[in-house]
């Protein structure tokens, strides 16, 4: 046990009597992140068994589980409910699979390619706001030139409104998405895919493994633990992406693109109910806990040594 | 030399495909900087040409007269600075008590780290609201730092984490043996050698602040105080100003982490993926 490389933490710390060190330099983060999101979370929560005006100055009312009554009987809710999900699997299944498939090729040698790393990547230091202001441009109607290419690819006699067409802005909204987040996986991916020994695929192709027999046998086992958590980072941030899809298309045409935290926010920004604005994040909190703990669940049992 | 030319041409279906997702990746980009550089006539018509039928550089003249970018980018700038240092100050405590250290709670504050990830924004905007008017820091940019990190931290904290636990056990023992104390050990030793993943939390705390855009139009009124990303979203949907413009800004407010990341790109990629990916 003692040669080799081993980490910090099994090494250096074997004290018979505990150290109060670790938890003086834990103490800033936890009490930071306490007071601004702990703390907050907690208020959130509680509002959603009161009843708060924003405006008028009434102290808030306990009313118990009234607003979560409300929203099991609340069409709007469910709906966009089945929105989140869709979305996120969406999202998901695009990004990752894109990810996937450039890391592959980039884990390729050839010329040029850092410099090809360098472009793939670009996205991913775009900021949101100014991709919205671009992909507005591009999906626009009128003037945009993804009509341009959808008109030669397809027999579409006229314009499409990428973006007002209920049946299609879900569509451009994880097609824009798809470009900007695939670049940060991919990267991942790709040094993933560097750190599988090469001697693997050597000794396959002796054994006369073809390229896909090599891919499911000693690639896909190889990333298998950062595949595994980027796809539960990218869908716990999926449930909770705002800004990209708040400022693209607001939820709308018709709801298609209102997704639960999109809803949080119009119910109590634009509606200004806020103790059911609170009640529905807190909803979106459970979904999102639900599916870490799936994700954790399913990672044990397929794979015992992993935590 | 035959050879050589058919293993080129071997590899020509690899080149073709790289060359085509480099386009498909590139081409919103061109878009962006060709419409800011021609007259609105040649935007405003269907279908509009791949190529520029006329140079107009200064629009980006007029775009710093007739659009605050100026001052939204000295905010934007300060913000994303002040998360980045925030940011880096806590996650190297945080990660440090983490990876050398055991202690009862450990496992806990980890997960409760993590659990930070699942916080929807749009839940936490109003109670941070009230508690930040008790502070006295709505309306200010500290208030926007404060925020900002607290997002950031968590994930700075596991990215340095996974960094310090592949540091050699020996090493530090070492400087222990020699009399070094444990903070010394972190500041001459584990820093030192963690320094992409110092970049990599660092570039990452610095997108968080340059990006934000929920918690900055909700919390600043005062327009002397607004951040580019709130100034920007006006823009979206609304005719008034010229696209070239608007665009214009777009690529103003861009270039800055676009630079940034292209010098950085190295120990980004080996500083987000040196702990993380060995998971």
């Amino acid at each position: 046990m003692a040669t080799g490389v081993q980490p910090l933490k099994t090494g250096a710390d074997a004290p018979s009597h505990p150290s109060l060190t670790p938890y003086w330099l834990a103490a800033p983060v936890a009490a930071y992140i306490g007071l601004i999101l702990l703390y907050p979370i907690g208020q959130g929560i509680y509002t959603s068994f009161t009843q708060t005006e924003l405006l008028s100055g009434v102290p808030p009312r306990f009313v118990g589980l009234a607003n979560y009554q409300r929203m099991f009987a609340d069409v709007a809710f469910w709906r966009a409910v089945v929105t989140t999900i869709v979305y996120t699997v969406l999202v998901v299944t695009t990004v990752m699979g894109t990810a996937l498939l450039t890391a592959l090729l980039m884990n390729n040698r050839f010329r040029g390619r850092t410099l090809a790393r360098g472009i793939i990547t670009l996205p991913w230091a775009f900021p949101e706001v100014a991709a919205v202001l671009i992909w507005t441009w591009i999906f626009s109607q009128q003037f945009g030139v993804l009509n341009v290419f959808a008109r030669w690819l397809l027999p579409i006699p006229e314009n499409i409104g990428w973006l007002t067409d209920p049946n299609l802005a879900m569509f451009s909204l994880v097609f824009m998405t798809i470009w900007k987040l695939f670049p940060f996986y991919s990267l991942v991916l790709l040094t993933a895919l560097q750190a599988v020994e090469q001697e693997l695929y050597e000794a396959a192709k002796i054994d006369g493994a073809g390229p896909l027999a090599s891919f499911r046998h000693i690639t896909l086992p190889g990333i298998s633990p950062t595949l595994g958590m980027m796809t539960l980072l990218i869908t716990i941030w999926s449930f909770r992406r705002f800004t990209s899809i708040f400022l693209l298309t607001g939820g709308g045409p018709a709801s298609a693109t209102e997704t639960l935290v999109i809803r949080v926010y119009n119910t109590a920004f634009r509606f200004y109910d806020l103790s059911y604005g609170a009640t529905l994040g807190a909803a979106g909190l459970v979904l999102a806990l639900v599916i870490t703990l799936l994700y954790f669940w399913g990672q044990r049992r397929w794979n015992p040594e992993a935590l | 030399m035959n050879r050589t030319v058919l293993r080129h041409f071997r590899r020509l279906p690899l080149y073709a495909t790289v060359l085509v997702v480099c386009g498909l990746v590139l081409f919103p980009i061109y878009w962006m900087l060709l419409t800011s550089i021609r007259p609105t006539k040649y935007t405003m018509t269907y279908p509009p040409a791949f190529w520029p039928e006329e140079v107009r550089w200064t629009a980006y003249l007029e775009l710093f007269q007739t659009i605050p970018i100026g001052t939204w980018l000295r905010n934007t700038f300060l913000v994303s600075l002040g998360t980045t240092v925030v940011c880096l100050t806590l996650s190297i405590l945080g990660a440090y008590a983490l990876s050398s250290f055991r202690w009862r709670g450990r496992m806990l504050f980890g997960f409760a780290l993590l659990g930070t990830q699942m916080l929807p924004e749009a839940l936490l905007v109003i109670p941070i609201f009230i508690i930040f008017r008790q502070l006295g820091l709505i309306d200010t940019l500290q208030g926007l730092v404060s925020v900002d990190a607290a997002f950031v931290v968590p994930i700075g904290v596991w990215i340095l984490k996974g960094f310090f636990d592949t540091i050699p056990t020996e090493v530090a023992e070492a400087a222990l043996v020699d009399g070094c104390s444990r903070m010394g050990v972190l500041w001459r030793i584990v820093l030192p050698l963690s320094l992409p993943a110092l970049v990599a939390v660092a570039v990452v705390a610095f997108f968080e602040g340059w990006n934000e855009y929920m918690f900055a139009s909700t919390f600043i009124t005062t327009n002397t105080l607004k951040v580019a990303t709130v100034g920007l979203a006006t823009f979206i949907g609304e005719l008034a100003t010229p696209v070239e413009l608007v665009l214009g800004a777009a690529t103003v407010f861009t270039i800055a982490p676009v630079i940034f990341y292209l010098i950085m790109q190295r120990y980004i990629i080996s500083g987000l993926t040196g702990g993380a990916v060995k998971g």
